[in-house]
This record gives C-alpha cells, sequence and structure tokens, in this order.
C-alpha cells in the first residue's frame, strides 16, 4: 500500500490496479478452469477478447475526443485482408503481417482523419460510415483481390488444432492495447484529447489544435484495429466482406458503450460476460433467431438513458469508494485511478 | 410592375444558374438525359421512381435533425417497418382480390395498404418518441447529438432483429400492387406501381411543402428547428411539436417503404438502403434543408442508377459514397447550404 513499493510502481507504470489484475488472472487460467476447457467455450472467450480489444481502441476515439468511428470494423477488415493478401501472394509471415495490416489501417485513418475530421461530431462519424460502406464494397466487388463473398482463405497463426495459443496471444494484444492507450491519455497528448473531448471551444482557446490532436488519435486507434483485423483474418482461416459490416461495428460500439466511455477499461470488463452470456441466448434458444441482438439493443437504450457513464461510471460512483483501507487498495491501487 | 417583378425573378434565376446549387442541379438534368438517350428510357424511370421514394425517407431525416437534433440512424427501419405492414395489410387484399375480381378493392387495396403502413410508421415513430428518446430528453440534455444518436443505434438492431423474431427473416414481397398492362410513353413501358409510386411521391413532398409552409402546425415545427427557446417563449409547446415531428418524420418513411414493396420485398436488414441513401442526400443537400434533400435525392438516385447501369451492380457502395465525400472536401456544408447549422457545433 505504501506508494514507494516497487510493486506498485509497476503496476501504476502499467496502469493496473490490484483488482484489474486479478480479472486478468482469472481470464488467464480460466482456459483450464472446468466448464472452459472445451474447445466451443475457448472460441466464445477468444471472440470475446477480441470485442474486448476493439472496444479498447473504438473508446479511443468515442471516448476520448467525442467522435463516432462508424466504419471501425471496415478498418479492422482492410487490416485483416492486407495481411492475408501479404501472406497468400509474397508469403509474408503473419506476423509481419499483423504489423503491415496495422500500418495500412493507420495511414487509411490519416486519410479519413485529413478529411473528417475538420468536420464535426456526426458528420465525421457518417463520413467515416460511407468510408466504411465504399471498403465494404471494394472487397466485395475486388474478387481477383478478395475473392469477395466467396470468402478468402487465410493460413491460421499457429499449427495446432487448439485455440488456447490464440486465446493467450488476444489477450497479450489486448492488454498491450490497453497500456499504450493509457499512457497515452497520461501524456500531454491525451490531456488534449480529453480537452479536445469536452470543450472543442475552450482546447482551441488554450492553443490546442484540434485537427492535429483528432487526427492522430484517430490514426492510432485505427492502427490498433488493423492489427486486431490481422489476428482475426489468422485466427478464423476465412475472411469475408460481412466482417466489414456496420452491425459488426454497431456490436463493439454496444460494449464499448454499456462498458462506459473514456474509461478504456469499462468495455474490456464488460466484454466477457456480456458475450459470453449473448453467445450462450443464441446457442441455447437457436429457435428463436435475433432475440440476443433484441436483448443487445435494448441494453444499449436502457444504458444510454439511465447510466450514460456505463458500467465504468457505475463502478467509479457505487463499489469504488469503501472505507475499508485494504479494499480501496484493492480497487484503486496505491496511487487512486487506472485499471 | 410586372415586368419589374418579371425582370427580378430573371435576375435571381441567373443568379441561382450560377450559384454551384443550379450548376448542380443543371448538371443532373443534362447527365440523367444523357444516359436516356445512351441506354434507354428505363434510366430516367428507375431514377425518377427512386429519387422520389427516397425523397421522402431523406426529408423525414432531415425533419428530425432539424426540429429535435437526433441524427437518426434507425430511419431505415421505419422503412422496413412500413413495407411489412404493407405486406400484411396487402396479402389478405390480394387474396380476397382472386376470389372477386371485379370488387372496388382493385383499386382501393393499394391506397388502404400505403394509409395503413403510414399510420403503423407514425406510430411506431410516436412510440419510440415516448419511450425513448422522450426518457433521455427529460433526463439529460448534456452531449445530446451524440447520445441521441447512440439511441437510435440502439434502437434500429432492436427493431431489426425484432422483425427477425417475430415475423422471420424470409423475404415477405408481393409481385404488384396494380394490375393490367404497363404504361407506354415513347416506347418506354413503365408499370402502373412505378408510376404511382412517383405520383405518390410527388403528391406527399407536395402535401409536406404546403404543410410545412402555410399551416400554423408547420410553422411551428420550423420555429422550433430554427430556435427552441425562441418556440418556447412565444408559447409553442415542445413536446407536441416533437411528438408530432416524429410521427410525420416516420410516417414519411413508413410510405415510402410501403408503395416501394413491389420493388423491395420486406426483410429484416432491408432498412440500411434506404438510410444510407438518405444520408447521402442529408449530407449532400446540408442539414436541416427540406427543398434541398428533395433535389439531393433525386441527384442520388441518379448517381445510384448510373453506378449500376455502367459500372456494375454491387459498386453502388462504392461509387457514390467515393463521389460524396470528394463533395464534401471541397464543400463541407453540402450543396445547397443549410439553415440550421446548430446542429452541426454539436
Amino acid at each position: 500500500m505504501d506508494p514507494k513499493n516497487p510493486v506498485n510502481k509497476l503496476l501504476d507504470l502499467l496502469c493496473f490496479t490490484p483488482a484489474g489484475l486479478l480479472a486478468l488472472a482469472v481470464l488467464l487460467i480460466l482456459p483450464f478452469v472446468p466448464p472452459f476447457n472445451q474447445e466451443y467455450l475457448i472460441r466464445w472467450l477468444i471472440s470475446a477478447a477480441l470485442i474486448a480489444s476493439l472496444s479498447i481502441g473504438f473508446d479511443f476515439t468515442a471516448g476520448l475526443i467525442n467522435i463516432v468511428n462508424f466504419g471501425y470494423c471496415a478498418i479492422m477488415g482492410l487490416g485483416g485482408y492486407t495481411s492475408a493478401i501479404l501472406a497468400e501472394r509474397i508469403g509474408l509471415s503473419p506476423w509481419l503481417g499483423m504489423l503491415a495490416g496495422g500500418v495500412t489501417a493507420a495511414i487509411l485513418g490519416l486519410v479519413i482523419g485529413m478529411i473528417t475530421l475538420r468536420l464535426r461530431g456526426i458528420f465525421a462519424a457518417c463520413l467515416a460510415w460511407f468510408f466504411g460502406l465504399a471498403l465494404m464494397g471494394l472487397a466485395t466487388k475486388a474478387v481477383w483481390l478478395t475473392r469477395g463473398p466467396l470468402g478468402m482463405r487465410v493460413d491460421r497463426l499457429f499449427e495446432t488444432q487448439s485455440n488456447v495459443p490464440y486465446y493467450y496471444l488476444i489477450l497479450a494484444i489486448m492488454v498491450a492495447m490497453f497500456i499504450a492507450c493509457k499512457w497515452v491519455t497520461r501524456t500531454r497528448m491525451g490531456m488534449a484529447f480529453k480537452a479536445i473531448g469536452q470543450n472543442m471551444e475552450a482546447a482551441r482557446t488554450s492553443g490546442i489544435n484540434p485537427v492535429f490532436y483528432r487526427v492522430s488519435n484517430f490514426v492510432l486507434s485505427c492502427a490498433l484495429a488493423g492489427v486486431l483485423g490481422g489476428f482475426y483474418a489468422h485466427f478464423y482461416g476465412i475472411l469475408t466482406p460481412d466482417m466489414m459490416h456496420t452491425s459488426k461495428t454497431v456490436e463493439v460500439l454496444a460494449v464499448a458503450y454499456i462498458g462506459g466511455r473514456g474509461s478504456l477499461w469499462g468495455g474490456a470488463a464488460i466484454a466477457f460476460p456480456f458475450i459470453l452470456a449473448m453467445e450462450l441466448i443464441r446457442s441455447s434458444l437457436s429457435n428463436l433467431p435475433g432475440l440476443h441482438l433484441v436483448i443487445y439493443g435494448t441494453l444499449l437504450i436502457v444504458v444510454m438513458i439511465y447510466y450514460p457513464g456505463g458500467f465504468a461510471a457505475f463502478f467509479d460512483t457505487y463499489v469504488r469508494k469503501p472505507k475499508n483501507k485494504f479494499v480501496n487498495y484493492f480497487l484503486n491501487g496505491a496511487y487512486g485511478g487506472a485499471k | 410592375m410586372v415586368e419589374q417583378v418579371e425582370k427580378r425573378f430573371w435576375e435571381r434565376f441567373l443568379k441561382w444558374i450560377k450559384s454551384l446549387a443550379g450548376i448542380t442541379v443543371i448538371a443532373t438534368v443534362v447527365i440523367a438525359l444523357l444516359a436516356t438517350f445512351d441506354r434507354g428510357g428505363y434510366v430516367l424511370v428507375n431514377t425518377i421512381v427512386t429519387g422520389g421514394m427516397t425523397a421522402l425517407v431523406a426529408m423525414g431525416l432531415t425533419l428530425t435533425l432539424g426540429v429535435l437534433n437526433i441524427p437518426m440512424f434507425a430511419h431505415g427501419e421505419y422503412f422496413m417497418v412500413g413495407s411489412l405492414a404493407a405486406y400484411y395489410v396487402f396479402t389478405p387484399i390480394s387474396e380476397y382480390m382472386q376470389t372477386h375480381p371485379d370488387s372496388i378493392l382493385a383499386v382501393l387495396g393499394p391506397v388502404i395498404t400505403v394509409l395503413a403502413a403510414m399510420l403503423v410508421g407514425a406510430l411506431a415513430g410516436v412510440v419510440s418518441e415516448v419511450l425513448v428518446f422522450k426518457q433521455l430528453r427529460q433526463r439529460s440534455r448534456e452531449n445530446w447529438v451524440m447520445n441521441s444518436f447512440l439511441l437510435t443505434v440502439g434502437l434500429s438492431v432492436v427493431l431489426i432483429n425484432a422483425h427477425q423474431l417475430f415475423f422471420g427473416a424470409d423475404f415477405k414481397g408481393i409481385t404488384r400492387y396494380f394490375s393490367g398492362m404497363p404504361i407506354s410513353i415513347m416506347d418506354v413501358f413503365i408499370s402502373r406501381d412505378r408510376a404511382l409510386a412517383f405520383l405518390l411521391a410527388v403528391l406527399v413532398v407536395g402535401a409536406f411543402w404546403f404543410f410545412m409552409t402555410y399551416t400554423r402546425t408547420g410553422r411551428a415545427i420550423r420555429a422550433v428547428s430554427q430556435d427552441e427557446t425562441g418556440a418556447l417563449i412565444v408559447g409553442i409547446g415542445l413536446n407536441g411539436i416533437m411528438m408530432l415531428t416524429m410521427a410525420l418524420s416516420c410516417a414519411l418513411a413508413a410510405i415510402a417503404g410501403a408503395s416501394l414493396l413491389f420493388m423491395y420485398p420486406a426483410y429484416p436488414a432491408m432498412g440500411l438502403e434506404p438510410l444510407y441513401m438518405a444520408w447521402f442526400v442529408v449530407i449532400l443537400a446540408g442539414l436541416g434543408n427540406v427543398l434541398g434533400s428533395v433535389m439531393g435525392a433525386f441527384m442520388v438516385a441518379l448517381l445510384k442508377v448510373l453506378t449500376v447501369e455502367y459500372i456494375g451492380s454491387g459498386w453502388d457502395f462504392v461509387v457514390p459514397s467515393a463521389l460524396i465525400i470528394a463533395i464534401l472536401i471541397f464543400r463541407p456544408s453540402g450543396i445547397f447550404g443549410s439553415e440550421v447549422r446548430g446542429v452541426l457545433d454539436k
């Protein structure tokens, strides 16, 4: 509990509270705990972790600079296709391919950002959406490159049949993304992001160039999506333009906002129970198709109306202020704040 | 006196021609005519029918944006609601018609269908206003545009999947509203349904324009869109106006959905296409500009028809969005400009 304790310093550097660390540890041993050690449950866990990571990247723009990137999954798809095409045509290793996916996504993010972020809020969201639609259309029609709706086969990353290595990989990516985003928010740049998100005129008056900061935020978040797209391609082994559809972005958006905007960790924390519950409903009530998405949408509406801050705000107001010193340390770390 | 008026009219007309709006409108007409000569009249017919219906959807979208400040993402779903209602109203009618071919329903049936769809759409609008938007409005108006946008996203997910849950995911369509030979104009055959769909669009746009310009309620709606506080001060009941606006805009979308049922059968995700077409229009024409959105609708429809005609189907996702992005780089406030810039700044 002593702030000078090296363990605490390390935790602070990694932006984790002891509670966050415990949650991570639970996630790490989860594939070996009986109900979860079946392959299909591990697949669910992986898709939950993927959504969790996407929601971190999404929240980085949506929560901080208050711009909804409505083409987020399309950008992820671009990363995935880049990685897959590079692996197929020139035999690039998937690991480098994922990075290449990140780079192309970042370049596209730069282009979109330069064009859209001169505009305001909802306009930028719409233009990002149009870009996403255009990308999806391109992926559907450029059959010579992507095989279109038939789907493009991609080599998987590991040669085992087991899904466990993928799970650890996506967890590692998720944690790395979280730490990277958190570090950025601690710098001067992060302060600028928050200022722009809260009140753009005030930020502009204090000498912050909104376009520069918004574009750099956008580029970073798109790059993360590209890397995740590479993972998606090499995990599922097949890419269809459907992964770039608006409804996929809506899925990520719902998780990010139910988790709590601007918190970064909220979406990641809520994604696991949420996605598992949704998959459970979908598979056990398969005679009622669409029910899980109705619940999804209703939950998003209810959270937006009654609790716009989402799970993170709920956690911060009701759980995070215990009287007990030890519990307080456990929940907030030695410095307070962070995950 | 008359000469002066005429002269002023001509001056204004020439000025309008030289403005960006005039240039684009004339270019659209010219391109449409050229394409018609090149490929045949059905290009023009398709443009006009799609454009008329897109205009209805886009007008509703403009209305919600201007008056309620809600960037509606669920507007395509009201289109879907309309076509679903039309399907369930028209199927029994057409079955009855098969046994009684000479009944009056042959003419009245489609009218009843569209009216029913309109009512259902308006009802859906009122319900979503009361259950969703009003709740948020009462709680917090902070960051309203973004929050309400997310609400509409949730609403869209709920409506699409409720359709799938209760009515199934299959295509529910009809072959035609009106039987009989297609109308032939200059060697172009237009089915009666298409012709009547366009007439209906013209009628509705006209009625809507009249309502907004000349009635007290319409003026009240426009007042709220210009300045909410001011409207409150002069004694306009905001709640009623907001509910009415929502009902109107959803009914417009539902009319479009119902009258296009013979072209697009009802299925859960059908709303996406009219939705993004309408957003193209709204962004192209400038937010909150109702007349502009009518003209923009025909432009977008032409763009889409030409893309399908010359480049191939499936590219209609790509080419129009690329062009609109290109236009927006040079002209962020849209071609026709907008009266309610306030929406953008929130």
